[in-house]
């Protein structure tokens, strides 16, 4: 039995022919194609990246030697903030959305998002947000309160200027776009699957986005609220995070809380790391399996460990206060908690392994950059576990272990499997292979210069080496491994300059990819590269995980989940897998084709996301500009901020009634 | 195998956000609910943690201004028969909403529109009725910048007060397109839609006037001594929970 039939076209309505994939500038500002969609977020996201990285640079430069003045400290505080709010908000975060939007579709069979036009408008929205945070750089007020903004620091006392406004704006609008987009694959990946695509059978990266979705949905409204708290103390004169504030000249004490703001910041803080990983894994767990010639090990086990890292994930956020006083009691809760969640995460690590114990491997760059990820993430984890010993952290607070821990996290965690995402889908993508020596290249370099600047901030960290500052005395004894980091940073720069060249080289080569160059199971293999609109000619009936190798090599080489077999780890069952029970299967019967399309019917191109973009871009530019320490009355209000709300309108209410095609 | 069965679940494009202005039939899903529902289905989980994250600084902060003796208090302030009124105003208008998506669905295009309008008018007295309380606080000296309950009060019930003008608005939308002819029997999801947010914005405001309103707050002479430790709701239910494990 074939694991992908096409006996029957879906019956469709009459519809009309699509038209022809349009080209230029307007094209794409009115696009609602998932897959140009998610070339836009890649490309953003990298620029971003780009971005991200120079600060690093900058940063590194400055601790290259003891005293040094390369920037200035208020600089070097601007720096390490907009490093790490570009490198998380503008550049993992939209990296992994560019994968959502491109392959999910394809993977479950869909021919596109539920909502197109919102999907556009999500896009739109992340780059009005990516647009303001840097605008800040033209105006000389850069956000420069660390990425976590804490408060007292972020009130009106001590930041007078626009710097945190920026900031706050900036993010409050990006969390507006990963909302927006979350609802929508979240109602995509339950409703558009192909036939037989049941959530059992869907690809891992599929239930990866799944997960990180709910993630945002459930963790973007506390930083939300936080930032409109903030906003409020800062614009209205409100002391939600401060504990005196000043009415009619007199000083009173309010009672605000400070910590108010770590407890909501951190509430979506920790939800946010596994926002920022969970895709990570996804993407390993589609290349682990296709370049171990064997089905992922565990399935059910791996998408049970996803959902209890992000449910875990929700109650852990103390551990990053543990030097806030709140108590023994409190403390030891916590560091409870943070330790159990070590467990999931281990058990997906040990399914990597398994997975790739006794395949018959092969090394593409994408699987080095993967295998790169089970290898780093694991000392991330390792001291992850570490300050999760409430005494240990008080030491490690603050200081640069903590750094060289989220780094493994971060950069050996999301940034590897990002890479190797674009190795392995990059042929889908743009129709043509990678370099594989220059992509090794790339590999070795960033790997070596990834440990050297990270692993020995475990040292300066533990020597006693504070975050967050600007400079350090040469009696520390701290020089010699800073200089080992700086180096290593370079040498991340120059694998990175390698990959963008061979990205380059890649587009201005001749030689096609072909449909499936690797040989994977997954059905965004199953049609021709890169795909057209349309995704698939006939939507596919799905009867396997894997549907592809099943189809290929036959059902006993993927498991079906029809009969199941129990899978037990020291006697006892932790999971079921599924046993095949059929023959070989037969060739899929006919590859997508560019004729015969006359019945699918896509939606047309729409220009109202862009403007309700605009107006929530112009809404809260209007904030900033006036630099309006206003009070609250609605006649004082900014009028460009009026006019963007009055555009914004305009475009939803546009959009509501416009035909979708 | 089942394919015969499964192809008749299948889906063509499945996109859902033609506002029911597309097809009039829309393809089927994969679990059978329509695509917008499930969106608000998600949007109101998303939203009641927005409410959350709120109800939680509320109550973080929640006698706060009586133990710092900065004077209003919430007891000198809280008008309970006059917002225990409005709450039942606009507890009425979910009757009238359920009214409403029952006329769509019968074809009764008249009755849906008096529903319609009904649930818009409740609501606007509703917000109306906030209005009226909010400048009524204000002239008795509640400011959003004097205490921890002013600010936490004005900005709670406030955010809740956008959610149903927001709902009016959506409400009156509808009404104007039933009128001009454009919300037939077969788009009664549209309505459906906006009944679920309305809904929820009424259960909402049911825990909100719970813990505003009605639990009583201690009178000033009352409280034995102002408590030093200014604790966290939040982390006060987490030692709460140490406590269950100890
Ligand atoms: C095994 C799982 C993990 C454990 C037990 C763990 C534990 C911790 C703890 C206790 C801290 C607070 C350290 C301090 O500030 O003193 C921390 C910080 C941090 N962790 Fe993890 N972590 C884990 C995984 C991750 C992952 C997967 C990521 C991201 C992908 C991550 C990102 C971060 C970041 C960014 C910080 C620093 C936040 C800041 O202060 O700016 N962690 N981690
Ligand atoms: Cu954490």
């Amino acid at each position: 039995m074939a694991a992908i039939v096409h006996p029957q076209r879906v019956p469709a309505p009459a519809y009309a022919a699509p038209k022809p994939e349009a080209t230029g500038l307007w094209s794409w500002l009115t696009t609602i194609d998932h897959k140009r969609i998610g070339i836009l977020y890649g490309t953003s996201a990298i620029f971003f990246f780009l971005l991200g990285g120079l600060e690093a640079l900058i940063i590194r430069t400055q601790l290259i030697r003891p005293e040094n003045s390369l920037v200035s400290d208020q600089r070097y505080n601007e720096l390490f903030t907009m490093h790490g709010t570009t490198m998380i908000f503008l550049a993992i975060m939209p990296m992994s959305a560019a994968f959502f939007n491109y392959i999910v579709p394809l993977q479950i069979g869909a021919r596109d998002v539920a909502f197109p036009r919102l999907n556009a408008f999500s896009y739109w929205v992340f780059l009005a947000g990516g647009i303001i945070l840097n605008l800040s750089w033209f105006f000389n007020m850069v956000p420069d309160t660390g990425w976590y903004g804490y408060a007292p620091l972020t009130s009106i006392m001590f930041s007078p200027a626009d710097n945190v406004d920026f900031w706050a704006l900036g993010i409050q609008v990006l969390g507006l776009a990963s909302l927006a987009a979350a609802f929508n694959f979240i109602v995509t990946i339950i409703n558009l699957r192909a036939p037989g695509m049941t959530m059992m059978r869907l690809p891992i990266f599929t239930w990866a986005t799944l997960i990180v979705n709910v993630l945002i949905a459930m963790a973007f409204p506390a930083i939300t609220i936080a930032l409109a708290l903030l906003s409020f103390d800062r614009f209205v004169g409100t002391s939600f995070f401060s504990a005196y504030n000043l009415v009619d000249g007199n000083l009173i004490t309010t009672g605000g809380d400070p910590l108010l703001w770590q407890h909501l910041f951190w509430v979506f803080g920790h939800p946010e790391v596994y926002i920022l990983v969970l895709p990570a894994f996804g993407i390993v767990s589609e290349i682990i399996p296709t370049f171990a010639r064997k089905p992922l090990f565990g399935y059910a086990v791996m998408v049970y460990a996803l959902a209890a890292i992000a449910f875990l994930g929700f109650g852990v956020w103390v551990h990053h206060m543990f030097t806030t006083g709140l108590g023994p009691t409190v403390d030891s809760v916590f560091a409870g908690t943070t330790m159990l969640i070590a467990i999931p995460t281990g058990v997906k690590i040990l399914n990597w392994v398994a997975t790739m114990w006794g395949g018959s491997m092969v090394f593409p760059t994408a699987m080095l950059f993967a295998i790169g990820l089970v290898s780093q993430f694991t000392i991330g984890g390792l001291s992850g576990v570490m300050h999760a010993v409430v005494p240990v952290d008080q030491q490690h607070n603050d200081s640069y272990f903590v750094v060289a821990h989220f780094h493994y996290v971060l950069f050996g965690g999301s940034i590897f499997a990002i890479f190797a995402g674009i190795y392995y889908w990059w042929p889908k993508i743009s129709g043509h292979l990678l370099d594989e020596r220059l992509g090794k290249m790339h590999f070795w370099l960033q790997f070596i210069g990834f440990n050297m600047t990270f692993f020995p901030m475990h040292f300066l960290g533990l020597a006693g080496m504070p975050r967050r500052y600007s400079s350090y005395g040469e009696e520390s004894g701290w020089w010699f491994w800073n200089v080992v980091a700086s180096i290593g940073a370079y040498l991340i720069a120059i694998s990175i300059l390698l990959f963008l060249y061979n990205v380059a080289r890649s587009l201005r080569d001749s030689r096609r990819a072909g449909d499936n160059p690797w040989d994977a199971g997954t059905l965004e293999w199953a049609m021709s590269s890169p795909p057209p609109v349309y995704n698939f000619r006939d939507i596919p009936v799905v009867t396997h995980r894997d549907p592809l190798w099943a189809e290929k090599y036959g059902s006993h080489a993927v498991p079906a989940d029809e009969g199941t077999l129990d899978v037990t780890l020291g006697g006892a069952k932790v999971g079921e897998a599924d046993v095949a029970d059929e023959d070989p299967g037969k060739q899929i019967e006919h590859r997508m084709d560019t004729d015969d399309t006359h019945d699918i019917h896509m939606p047309n191109p729409s220009f109202y996301p862009l403007v309700a973009a605009l107006g929530i871009f112009l809404a809260a530019l209007g904030l900033l500009v006036n630099n309006p320490w206003i009070t609250f009355q609605l006649l004082s209000l900014p009028s460009l901020s009026v006019l963007g709300l009055l555009i914004m309108i305009f475009g939803i209410y546009g959009w509501s009634f416009e035909p979708a095609g | 195998m089942a394919t015969a069965i499964e192809l008749e679940t299948s889906h063509g494009t499945g996109h859902g956000d033609d506002a029911g202005h597309g097809h009039a039939e829309h393809p089927p899903t994969s679990t059978g609910m329509d695509s917008r529902k499930l969106l608000m289905w998600a949007f109101l989980a998303s939203d009641t943690m927005f409410f959350g994250a709120l109800i939680a600084t509320y109550m973080t902060y929640r006698g706060r201004s009586e133990e710092l003796a900065v004077p209003p208090y919430p007891f000198d302030i809280l008008d309970i028969p006059y917002t225990s009124i409005s709450a039942f105003v606009l507890l009425m208008s979910s009757l009238t909403m359920v009214l409403a998506l029952s006329a769509i669905q019968r074809g009764n295009y008249r009755g849906l529109r008096v529903w319609l309008l009904a649930t818009a008018l409740l609501g606007s007295i509703f917000v109306g009725g906030q209005y009226f309380e909010f400048t009524e606080f204000y002239h008795e000296g509640l400011t959003l910048q004097g205490n921890m309950f002013g600010g936490s009060f004005f900005i709670l019930t406030g955010f809740h007060g956008t959610h149903v003008t927001i709902g009016i608005i959506w409400l009156m939308t509808l009404f104007v397109v039933s009128l001009r002819g454009g919300l037939s029997r077969e788009k009664s999801m549209n309505v459906e839609i906006a009944g679920l947010y309305w809904h929820f914005v009424d259960i909402v405001w049911i825990v909100i006037f719970t813990l505003v309103y009605l639990i009583p707050y201690e009178e000033v002479e009352n409280l034995a001594e102002p408590a030093a430790q200014g604790y966290l709701w939040l982390s006060t239910m987490a030692s709460y929970a140490g406590s269950l494990i100890r």
